[in-house]
């Protein structure tokens, strides 16, 4: 059945000379084709997915396509792609695992219309490399081969399209084959999808950065950096002890100097270090960014340096600080970088007033990450003035030890900058959170349901499941108008007297089978996300809102909740309370799910709930995590009654997997959380006079105490940010007349819970924690970054004005009422632009006139001059 | 670090098999006139070369023979040319000490030893290529050697290597393969009874994968049994052709 051949290589020894290696390669007369039109299906044996059968044509890239243009072919739009071996295997070996994992899982995602054929053990398309070929050649001339085979293949119905960048190759195999055809990319993208502007966008940018890099690698500049070492070296120093690995932590305030690298697995026991290690300055960090897993030398102790603890804005970049740091920690420098963890990044283009400053070359474009903890982006655009009122999206392609900045390119916009739409989508691509709506494959898994056709249990299932609606008193204690109701209630007396509480929770497995498309779609979504004002779901609505309000299987013990918290109180003061509680809780790193098989039964505790084991399993509508415990109780239960088990379970490397996919996903959902909800309080605020609006007025408890100013929690509007007693210019805050607070000369001292700052007039103010004090809030507005809320004491007394009148408002409330405003003002906003649009259009149709102002309106505006010039003459 | 992709997504090894598939096996009975029996094979691109001499009297001290049984005498060489570097010397290593220990338990639980009393076999193996399961070829040359020599044997030993690679075990690992590093089993099984003569492991493998390495291996062994099954029925028939008239 298979066919033996022999493949000579030459490979390079390490020490240099050339080796001859024989190896075996086996051909088969059936290769999966994957293709619908296939004409003999049953030689193919296809699993996993079929290209769609309605195309007008299948694409094939040349190696160099796939290559340079991934990114492109991941659009859904494009459709009926088929990735050659030779070209897959030529990206792993040239362009590195990132790339390659990248196709991988483009292969893998049902919803991309995209196969790979293995064309190099298909005995039709082998074709050996012949002696002095080269490589180049012989993947095109592999490629090739195996697009014409396809074309027979498929009855020749289905016209292929192979995309090359090779000239000669288009010269050579154009017009060889009928039904065959070979164009360049461009050509490609032109003639076939000349509407997807994305697209050609974002080849036009490829294809710039690429140019740039070539132009850049030939002329040689100074070097900005020291060079990386090789992998072994590394690897060989990781082993030894002399390096460390760990992942690179940029400290968000001081972006410019303090990064993090917080150790991995073995290495912290074996080098004795107990805290993380200080990178200071960007030439140490040596080209790593945030997230990335980096190799660090350690520093001689004398070069050892501490963190400073002042508070400070992003703006003041490698400004000294007068602060005396704290006591110095290990600090090294990155010598190598293992992985690169390098995502989508949101960028600002700096302003037309920025752009001429910046001189030199226009089309080279530094541009601002939204994230502070990225450094800038060197972008190669003509487009630079038409996006600089828009978040964009743009891809790092690499760092060059010569370049102070890394390069890349520009992939899509986003939105305007302060259009809330835009700035929620911006939040979204920097948590990694892609929230595509669900595809028809994924929604035709899903039960019918709607009112003409309710859906109904079916008999089969009713009589495996034992039915309470009828014996038991079933109950929600979710809050009214809550949409996904996931479980309940049940209380009954029993016979002996003592009350029985059922908990009830939805089936979601029974409509989400294992593997289906809605599984792989939650899996990659782990959880829903709640914004301030929406949220984005796990599960198609369907599922989460209508179906599975309580099939009811499983019963479930009671749950106790340890509230070891509870004795932290203070009677006289509930927001203190509140505060207490919050930073308790704060302090403990957060709860991970891990996988049972991976650690030892001690480790299993739960800080938090201060419990010896713990999961839940009662959202597996909005949770992920709680999908694969019903998967285990289930099969748990299968086994207890020797029934066989359907699906096959996760194995611990999958689980461990899964669990760190689900941890990662559920930070990135209390991050993007969390900055909405800031962004809904700057908008809020936003359109204020701070010194007016008496609702920028607010009542403040400190509840930290830094050396330069204090932390304040706002209860009204939820709010926590830092005030400066200390401002830039060396002034300190101190008490005027009428217990109002004015900045004047002087120095501040910091103590355990108290700072006071003394004038040189001999004044002096002191803050306790926990004091109350009004602050008024005002926002600092930022063109690249979010907004922030800006905090200043205004007095050291409590704000009670208003505080009898809200007492009955609870935060919550007006927290909703915030968010209300907020999107009420941004609806208005658009609406309005729409109509200004609509305007100028129908002008247009009416007059035929071009957008904007014409010559006529011109005219006429000096003509009206003219008539006040000579007016004015007669008024003489 | 760009490694290897063992196992393709698609369910391809390196070589363009699947998980379960062998390597392409030929092989020859009766290669050289004057031993008692020889046989060559070739599975892939592993090439050994088995010759057998015996049962004969002892060799050398006579304290060794045994009183109820045969002597099972097994001696592992490899060319100076069958790896991709050149070897120093071609046996008397270790690793060929140890090799032909374990060919000698091996046919020591084969060979239906106890019919010879007193006496010695001889099995040399010599491997002149070699690009992974070397033990499986030796063992499935001197098989053919020893059913070439007459050698009254319980059942054909047929060996085979497994892998394991992304939680699916891999039969007949080639060169490639056993240098990633991965844990690798070595079996000897006796097709017929199910029985198994050798096993062997040196990495670490989790006890729940270990049953699924094990039968892939098992099931590659028996595919070798049908292999060298039609070879030896093939030499009688010729033998047979050529004596008959």
């Amino acid at each position: 059945m298979l066919q033996k051949q022999e493949k000579v290589l030459l490979l390079r020894t390490f020490r240099g000379r050339t080796l001859r290696i024989v190896r075996e390669h086996y051909l088969r007369a059936c290769v999966p084709c994957h293709s619908p039109l296939c004409a003999r299906p049953a030689a193919c044996s296809h699993d996993g997915k079929l290209l769609s059968s309605d195309l007008t044509h299948y694409v094939i890239p040349d190696w160099k396509v796939v290559q340079d243009y991934l990114e492109i072919f991941e659009f859904p739009e494009l459709k009926g792609i088929i990735f050659m071996q030779t070209a897959c295997q030529a990206v792993q070996h040239q362009r590195g695992r990132r790339q390659y994992n990248k196709l991988r899982s483009l292969l893998r995602d049902a919803r991309h219309d995209c196969i790979l054929f293995a064309n190099e053990f298909q005995e039709l398309c082998y074709l050996p490399r012949e002696r002095g070929e080269a490589l180049e050649k012989w993947q095109t001339r592999s490629i090739y081969k195996a697009a014409v085979w396809y074309y027979h293949h498929c009855g020749d119905r289905v016209p292929i399209v192979m995309v090359t960048e090779d000239a000669e190759a288009i010269q050579k195999y154009g017009s060889e084959t009928q039904g065959v055809f070979v164009i360049s990319f461009k050509d490609y993208l032109d003639n076939f999808w000349p509407d997807l502007k994305a697209a050609h966008e974002l080849c036009e940018s490829i294809l710039q950065s690429r140019r740039e890099r070539e132009s850049e690698s030939q002329e040689s500049h100074g070097r900005e950096y020291s060079e990386h070492l090789p992998l072994e070296v590394l690897e060989a120093g990781i082993k030894s002890g002399r390096y460390v690995q760990g992942t690179l932590n940029v400290n968000k305030h001081r972006a410019q100097t303090e990064a993090f690298v917080r150790l991995q697995g073995a290495s912290s026991k074996d080098s004795g270090l107990t805290s993380d290690i200080l990178i200071h300055g960007t030439k140490a960090r040596n080209r790593a960014i945030h997230g990335d897993v980096v190799v660090v030398e350690l520093l001689p102790k004398g070069e050892w340096k501490g963190r400073t603890g002042a508070l400070c804005d992003n703006d003041s970049e490698d400004k000294t600080s007068s602060e005396a740091p704290s006591e110095p920690m290990p600090t090294g420098r990155v010598v190598g970088i293992l992985q690169k963890n390098w995502r989508d990044y949101v960028v600002t283009f700096p302003s037309k007033e920025e752009v001429q400053s910046q001189g030199r070359n226009p089309q080279k474009i530094l541009v601002t990450p939204w994230d502070y903890r990225i450094p800038k982006i060197r972008i190669s655009t003509q487009q630079a003035e038409t996006l600089q009122d828009f978040r964009v999206i743009v891809r790092i392609d690499s760092w060059e030890s010569t370049s102070v900045y890394p390069n890349g390119h520009f992939v899509c916009v986003l939105g305007r900058i302060g259009d809330l739409e835009g700035e929620i989508a911006t939040i979204l691509v920097e948590n990694s959170i892609s929230v595509v709506p669900f595809s028809e494959a994924q929604l035709c898994e899903m039960p019918v349901n709607t009112p003409e056709k309710p859906w109904k249990v079916s008999p089969e299932e009713e009589r495996k499941r034992r039915d309470l609606r009828r014996t038991h008193l079933v109950f929600s204690i979710d809050p009214k108008g809550c949409e996904d109701v996931d479980d309940a209630l049940s209380v009954r007396t029993l016979n002996n007297g003592n009350l029985e509480l059922g908990v009830h929770i939805a089936d979601v497995t029974h409509f989400v089978a294992l593997n289906s498309y809605t599984d792989v779609e939650a899996r990659t979504r782990a959880t829903t996300y709640y914004l301030a004002d929406r949220r984005y779901d796990m599960l198609p609505s369907v599922l989460s809102a209508d179906l599975c309000s309580l099939l009811g299987g499983v019963d479930s013990s009671n749950k106790t909740l340890a509230d070891s918290l509870d004795k932290a109180e203070d009677p006289s003061d509930p927001i203190v309370n509140q505060l207490l509680r919050s930073m308790a809780t704060q302090a403990m790193s957060n709860a991970l799910y891990f996988s049972t098989g991976s650690c030892t039964e001690k480790e299993f505790h739960h800080y938090g709930l201060a419990l010896d084991k713990y999961t839940h399993f009662t959202s597996p509508i909005r949770r992920y995590s709680d999908i694969v415990v019903h998967r285990l109780l289930m099969a748990a239960i299968s086994k207890d009654k020797k029934m066989e088990i359907k699906e096959n379970l996760l194995s611990n490397k999958d689980l461990e997997e899964l669990c760190r996919h689900i941890n990662n996903r559920n930070r990135a959902a209390q991050h993007s959380q969390k900055q909405s909800t800031e962004l809904f309080q700057c908008m809020y605020f936003k359109d204020k006079d701070p010194d007016t609006e008496e609702r920028c007025i607010s009542d403040g408890v400190i509840y930290s105490i830094r050396t330069n100013g204090v932390l304040v929690f706002i209860p009204r509007f939820g709010i926590k940010g830092a005030a400066y007693l200390k401002n830039k210019d060396g002034l300190v805050m101190c008490c005027g007349p009428d217990s109002r607070l004015e900045w004047k000369p002087g120095s501040l001292q910091r103590f355990q819970d108290k700072i006071t700052s003394t004038t040189t007039g001999g004044e002096s103010l002191t803050l306790h924690l926990f004091d109350h004090v009004t602050v008024r809030i005002s926002v600092q507005a930022s063109r690249c970054h979010a907004d922030t809320i800006g905090l200043e004491i205004i007095s050291s007394k409590p704000y009670r004005v208003q505080s009898s009148e809200l007492s009955h408002l609870s935060p919550l409330v007006l927290k909703s009422e915030l968010v209300r405003d907020v999107t009420r003002c941004a609806e208005e906003a658009q609406l309005a632009q729409e109509g200004q649009v609509d305007g100028i259009r129908e002008e247009y149709q009416e007059y035929r006139q071009t957008k904007g102002r014409s010559l006529y309106v011109l005219l006429e505006e000096i003509r009206d001059l003219a008539l006040l010039d000579v007016s004015g003459d007669y008024g003489i | 670090m760009a490694g290897l992709e063992l196992l393709s997504d698609q369910g391809y090894r390196v070589d363009g098999r699947r998980a379960g598939e062998l390597r392409k096996i030929q092989a020859r009975m009766g290669v050289f006139a004057q031993a008692d029996g020889s046989a060559y094979i070739e599975q892939g691109n592993t090439k050994a070369l088995a010759v057998v001499y015996g049962p004969h009297e002892i060799r050398g001290s006579r304290s060794r023979a045994l009183p109820d049984r045969a002597l099972v005498n097994c001696q592992y060489s490899s060319a100076t040319f069958s790896t991709g570097e050149r070897k120093r010397r071609p046996h008397g290593d270790r690793k060929s000490c140890e090799m032909g220990l374990q060919l000698r338990q091996t046919f020591e639980a084969a060979i239906l030893t106890q019919l010879h009393p007193r006496s010695q076999i001889d099995i040399y193996v010599q491997v002149l290529q070699a690009d992974g399961g070397t033990y499986a070829a030796c063992v499935n040359a001197a098989t053919l050697a020893v059913l070439d020599a007459g050698i009254p044997m319980r059942d054909f030993v047929c060996a085979c290597s497994a892998g394991f690679v992304d939680g699916t075990a891999l039969a007949d690992l080639s060169h490639v393969e056993e240098a990633a590093g991965g844990p690798q089993l070595a079996l000897a099984l006796l097709p017929a009874s199910g029985q198994i003569a050798l096993l062997e492991m040196d990495a670490r493998l989790h006890e729940d994968h270990l049953e699924c390495v094990l039968e892939a291996a098992a099931q590659a062994a028996r595919d070798v049994h049908t292999l060298l099954d039609r070879v030896v029925r093939q030499h009688v028939h010729e033998a047979s052709i050529l004596l008959g008239d």
